[in-house]
């Protein structure tokens, strides 16, 4: 049995009866059970899976009606609430916390006979961008092991990658989708901000941030797109999209749509190999009849100390819920004073998260919120209207994913600054709340390069049908597991 | 440029215990690198903000939650939670 | 020159649920803990979601409170560390960009003295905390969440009052103004808590935490006052500190200076849009908002030519003029009025009393008419108040069971009259002379028929009589 399809090749071939989904989901497991001990992509397993896929069967055979899932294997980023199941967003905060209730996406998803093959690995509270600080050890990118998989949404990526599942959902804070989605060799889309419900997912920077899926092809993120997009009394962030159908038409193509490069995104720092492949998707595109010209959106320059800025503020705030009281880890309080318990309780967390608290405690404090705080808002604003006259002239951006290839797991966990910069092209997506995706492009010396495309606000459709249009531009080799 | 004093004062301020010593100086390097927004030039900017309507808020209805919550969270003595000895 | 400020607390019990989610708003009557759910505990994934209701009865606080109200209003985060604060950060309201908080300034009038409102805002409630435990060494601290999350309104005065008789007077005012727009019921243990603030002389303000009621504010805000007078006194300046009040002891204490928790971080709260509140739903409010309490009392003056201080205490207690709408007529409303605001009042003067009444506005009609009408004197109306406040019995039934018909027949009352005559010829002779004295020779008779004897009869008989 093929397990390395498609998520819509996976539905087609079981509504023909080609295969059963207990045979795709054991096949599954052992795959899982064959290269996650190498790759480490999965933080729990749902031991019940494949009976889960057996009583789909049943259904199936018996004329009951199915989901438009058809029991098809999806991994969760560890950050997403699953009921009843341990969710512990890689942190040794959460070990023990078990959620009491499902996040709209995964209610969503059951009503559709999903099946969750288990949770995925991140950077702890999904702040980073190599899953390298995941509390659980790293994840591995299946590549090459010895490179990250890129994150904070790693273990997605690696499971998508590796046919460890069939799609993934993740989370996008700063490219925390995308970026993975490049190193790894798939699909990673954010979408417009509140175009997805965020209740359920654990809070870092929640006025940004957005949950993602991580698929093999486009049609497959346009495919768990209808499912999961729409308004939800829950979030009060979220839009309306008025049932929009993500699927039909997504072949439109991108005949005479005007296309603009981010002159800040190909700009010093950038690899030859990325630059090269950006080029190469340009002139696919011009072959496919888009018009591409350079465009420059100089706030990008400010917009990664406007993100960390903003999204260390928030962290800093959605953070201090963890004082253990009411879930967490066995600490027991006797003996403590209410302040001296919390510090103590809060050395589980890792040190990176303790960075950006104590950076979120500087950024709004009432000596500095005017100087930082209060600016990188007005570089927040800015950056939205460049970008939003940027989309009077052009009806998508372009840029590469991520402006270097995958690096080696450790090489830059000691260069914070370094690691910073990685964000440069993605974070705009997240502070402008603009669609974005990262489309698997070509391979460097065995290493993913992804391409970035971007849309205006509420434009998730038109983004699909353009990545599909360059998607179809390549041929990539598989992933040498 | 911020002192270790102002980083311990902060680091009390948000419940964390220091105790890596290379903290103060990540710290430090990390505030510098925000000054770059001084030069973004955006003193008249207007901060964006998102609207919604007083007509789509949540109904005023009263509407148990289903499940016993407590029993899954921390509980002691029946359905209290404890919390550490208040100074 | 004192100078007093208050920030009231007013929870909104009227409401069904909590501010962010759908529990329930009065958490009275709960088990611990089991008035929760996974926003209101601040789980991890929770999201906020805003009560509709809760704006429009904070716009009309605003309203009532003749503050400005903006077109769009905006949620901040505070944040700090508490083990009744489920998120550790209170989701409120703030005015540092622009105008954000649900009322602007406005003014009230004390008697003749202005008032003047800074803001008004909406904000959640945090949990309780329960101590347990006999000495400091085994304390116990124990937290119930069924409280965190309801809306509260928050109103800020400006420091206008100059004495605590003049703040007491004021949220006697408030109170009954917040009962009478049906947001609250001031009445139930906490809904409504106060902090003052206290400077004299133009030196520094002192804020007062912890008061447990209005009382305890009244005797807080003295204290603080002698104090500040008596350090003023001896040249020792006054700090500008936060004190608590201590209800054993009586006094305020200062409170441990917490420099670190001083710093809120406040900003705007990410998974609250602005509020767009708009013109036609401020303009639909407004017609909707009940009558005032002054617009009543001088209703209730210049319609039914009631008496100042009768149409004072009707219009101002809620449940008082709620009876009194309903059972008044255009004959019967002064009557109506005055059995409200005396017999009636001492029977439910409590909650429970209240709650447990089964007195309907058309008993009061009854009673009122049956007054006017002589079937009943004054003092029997007073009994069959009673029973029926006990019972909710008819009228009918009640005289006939109790006996309290007024002897209105000529001669059984000229029997009683007759042997009054007899026992006090010093009175009779008085009242032949003196015609106002005759009341006294009235009051004989309706003490011998306890006071059921038609008083209209009995005193023309016995003018007859006496002549």
């Amino acid at each position: 049995m093929n397990i390395k399809i498609s998520a819509l090749q996976f539905t087609r071939d079981v509504k023909s009866g080609n295969i059963s989904v207990e045979d795709f989901i054991a096949k599954t497991m052992e795959q899982i059970h064959n290269v996650d001990d190498n790759l480490h992509a999965f933080l729990s397993l749902n031991e019940k899976a494949v009976d889960q896929a057996r009583e789909i069967d049943k259904k199936i055979k018996s004329g009951g009606k199915i989901g438009q899932c058809f029991g098809m294997p999806i991994s969760i980023k560890d950050n997403i609430c699953i009921k009843d199941t341990k969710t512990t967003c890689a942190s040794k905060m959460l070990e023990n916390f078990i959620a009491p209730y499902d996040a709209t996406v995964i209610t969503k998803l059951k009503q559709q006979d999903a099946i969750f093959v288990g949770k995925v690995n991140l950077d702890e509270f999904a702040m980073g961008i190599s899953t390298e600080f995941s509390a659980y050890g790293p994840s591995k990118n299946p590549w090459n092991t010895d490179y990250v998989p890129g994150g904070s949404s790693g273990g997605s990526a690696v499971s998508v990658s590796a046919f460890e599942c069939v799609a993934s959902l993740g989370s996008d804070t700063g490219g925390s989708v995308r970026n993975p989605a490049s190193f790894c060799s798939t699909v990673g889309y954010k979408p417009t901000y509140g175009l997805i419900s965020r209740y359920g997912l654990i809070s870092y920077a929640n006025s940004i941030e957005q949950i993602g899926p991580l698929t093999r092809t486009v049609e497959d993120t346009a495919f768990m797109l209808n499912l999961i997009a729409g308004v939800d009394p829950n979030d009060n962030t979220t839009v309306d999209n008025n049932n929009e159908d993500y699927l039909k038409d997504i072949d439109s193509g991108i005949e005479g749509k005007k296309i603009g490069i981010i002159k800040e995104m190909i700009g010093e720092g950038i690899d030859p190999s990325v630059l090269s492949a950006t080029k190469n998707a340009i002139s696919k595109l011009e072959g496919l009849g888009a018009i591409c010209e350079e465009i420059s959106l100089d706030m990008v320059k400010y917009s990664v100390a406007a993100y960390y800025a903003i999204t260390t503020t928030e962290a800093g705030s959605n953070l201090a819920r963890y004082d253990n009281l009411r879930y967490g880890y066995d600490f027991p309080v006797d003996g403590y004073e209410f302040n001296s318990y919390i510090e103590k309780a809060r050395k589980k967390l890792g040190p990176e998260v303790i960075r950006r608290m104590i950076l979120g405690g500087f950024v709004p404090s009432a000596g500095y919120a005017g100087k930082y705080f209060l600016k990188a808002l007005k570089v927040k604003s800015k950056l939205t209207r460049q970008i939003n006259d940027a989309f009077k002239k052009f009806d998508l951006l372009i840029s590469p994913t991520v402006p270097i290839l995958p690096f080696k797991i450790g090489e830059k966990i000691n260069d914070p600054a370094a690691l910073f910069l990685i964000d440069i092209n993605t974070v705009t997506a997240n502070l402008t709340g603009k669609p974005a995706i990262s489309i698997p492009y070509a391979i460097s010396n065995g290493l993913p390069i992804g391409i970035q495309l971007i849309a205006n606000s509420m434009n998730d459709k038109l983004l699909l049908q353009a990545a599909h249009a360059l998607e179809k531009t390549v041929k990539l080799p598989e992933v040498p597991i | 440029m911020v002192s270790r004093e102002e980083i311990e004062h902060v680091a009390k301020l948000m419940r964390i215990e220091i105790d890596d010593p290379t903290i103060y100086e990540r710290i430090d390097k990390m505030m510098g690198y925000f000054d770059i927004l001084d030069s973004a030039g955006v003193e008249s900017e207007e901060i964006s903000i998102r609207e919604i309507s007083i007509a789509n808020l949540r109904e005023d209805k009263y509407i148990p939650f289903d499940e016993k919550l407590i029993e899954k969270l921390n509980h002691y003595k029946g359905t209290y939670v404890r919390a550490p000895k208040m100074v | 020159m004192t100078k007093i400020g208050l920030e009231i607390h007013s929870q909104l019990t009227k409401l069904e649920s909590k501010l962010f989610c759908s529990c329930k708003a009065n958490y009275r009557d709960f088990e611990p803990n089991t008035n929760i759910c996974p926003v209101c505990m601040g789980l991890p994934g929770s999201l906020p979601r805003l009560n509709q209701k809760a704006v429009e009865k904070a716009t009309m606080i605003a309203m009532a409170l003749n503050c400005s109200t903006p077109e769009k209003i905006a949620f901040f985060r505070k944040n700090y560390f508490y083990p009744d604060l489920p998120k550790n950060f209170q989701i409120t309201q703030l005015n540092i960009y622009g105008d954000t908080s649900v009322g602007g300034t406005g003014i009230i009038l004390v008697g003749e003295k202005k008032i003047h409102i800074t803001r008004i805002q909406l904000e959640e409630d945090p949990g309780r905390l329960i101590y347990e435990g006999s000495s400091e060494k085994n304390q116990i601290t124990l937290v119930d969440y069924n409280r965190a999350g309801t809306p509260l309104v928050e109103i800020v005065t400006e420091p206008d009052f100059e004495n605590p008789k003049e703040v007491r007077e004021f949220l006697n005012i408030l109170s009954d103004l917040l009962e009478n727009l049906g947001v609250s019921d001031p009445s139930l243990e906490g809904a409504m808590r106060a902090d003052a603030n206290v400077s004299i002389e133009g030196g520094n303000k002192v804020e007062i935490k912890n008061i447990g009621s209005f009382h305890d504010l009244e005797k807080a805000v003295h204290f603080e006052i002698t104090r500040q007078q008596s350090l003023h006194s001896r040249d020792i300046s006054i700090i500008q500190e936060t004190r608590h009040w201590d209800d054993k002891r009586k006094i305020t204490i200062s409170s441990r200076s917490k420099e670190e928790d001083l710093d809120y971080r406040y900003f705007l709260e990410g998974d609250i849009p602005w509020v767009r509140i708009g013109k036609e739903v401020k303009e639909k409010l407004k017609s909707e908002m009940p009558e005032s309490i002054s617009s009543k009392k001088q209703r209730y003056i210049s319609k039914y030519d009631i008496p100042a201080q009768v149409a004072y205490v009707l219009s101002s207690d809620k449940f008082y003029s709620d009876l009194f709408e309903d059972a008044h007529t255009k004959e019967n409303a002064k009557e109506v009025a005055n059995i409200i605001t005396t017999d009636l009042m001492g029977l439910v003067d409590t909650r429970e009393k209240r709650a447990s009444s089964k007195l309907k506005p058309f008993h009061l009609k009854e009673i009122a008419d049956s007054i006017q009408s002589g079937k009943i004197a004054r003092t029997s109306a007073k009994n069959a108040l009673y029973e029926i406040v006990k019972t909710g019995k008819e009228l009918s039934d009640v005289i006939s069971e109790l006996d309290l018909g007024n002897v209105s027949d000529e001669s059984e009352l000229s029997q009683i009259i007759e042997s009054v005559i007899s026992e006090e010829p010093q009175a009779v002779e008085q009242a032949k002379s003196n015609p106002q004295t005759i009341n006294y020779l009235v009051g004989k008779v309706m003490q011998k028929t306890k006071g059921k004897a038609d008083p209209n009869i009995t005193l023309n008989l016995l003018k007859k009589k006496i002549q």
